[in-house]
């Protein structure tokens, strides 16, 4: 899974049938694991389906079946928010080899 | 499967159901491959009680669903085994016997005995 940032919610009036209904959230992934974290320029899609909002550190989970268990089969979606990260702890130093 | 170490852990209250009994940390992957973000780690599900500092074994994809071996988890990376103890043959980390896509010039972890 990755861990990323909710930046902003995402409405399309035209948008394929698969993901009609469908809470689309902007997520940016956080990447460093040296005690700090920094977006990254990369920017997914994910179906929300545990009511997560702008500012807020979700996990991403990638995967058809994922999908299939989550927001259901009928999603047009592959990355779907699996949880809604309250506190991360990045100690310096952990990954030190 | 991939080797990684634990170096953070997520708290969240808000997740999935199946997710309740099970722990979340963030892994520093000591090798990529299919890397599908700039980012150096990945986020874990963890049933064995692994801890930061410990290196890991995590598997990637659909089968890390499959970790706890009964429950379809909604989880694209599980920790499958804490490592103990890890022996390297002399030269095994260099970078023409590394596999495609994986970081050249990789430096095993000093505690890895060779």
């Amino acid at each position: 899974m990755l861990i990323g940032e909710v930046i902003g919610r995402l409405w399309a009036s035209r948008q394929a049938e698969g993901l009609a209904g469908r809470k689309l959230l902007l997520v940016r992934p956080l990447a460093g694991a040296g005690g700090t974290t920094v977006p990254t320029s990369g920017l997914v899609v994910a179906v929300d389906g545990l009511g997560a909002g702008p500012g807020e550190r979700v996990i991403v989970a990638h995967g058809s079946r994922v999908r299939d268990i989550t927001v259901g089969a009928g999603v047009a979606d592959k990355d779907v928010v699996v949880a809604i990260v309250d506190d991360l702890h990045l100690p310096p130093g952990a990954g030190a080899r | 499967m991939i080797l990684g170490r634990v170096v953070g852990e997520v708290w969240a209250t808000r997740k999935d159901a199946r997710l309740e009994r099970s722990k979340l940390l963030v892994v520093r992957p000591h090798g990529w491959y299919e890397p599908r973000w700039a980012t150096e780690h990945l986020v874990a599900v963890d049933d064995l009680h692994a801890g930061v500092g410990d290196d890991v074994v995590v598997c990637l994809g659909q089968p890390a669903r499959w970790s706890r071996g009964e429950e379809n988890m909604p989880v694209d990376a599980a920790i499958m085994a804490v490592v103990d103890r890890i022996e390297l043959d002399a030269g095994a980390a260099q970078a023409s016997h590394a596999a495609p896509g994986i970081r050249r010039r990789w430096t095993p972890p000093s505690r890895w005995a060779r």
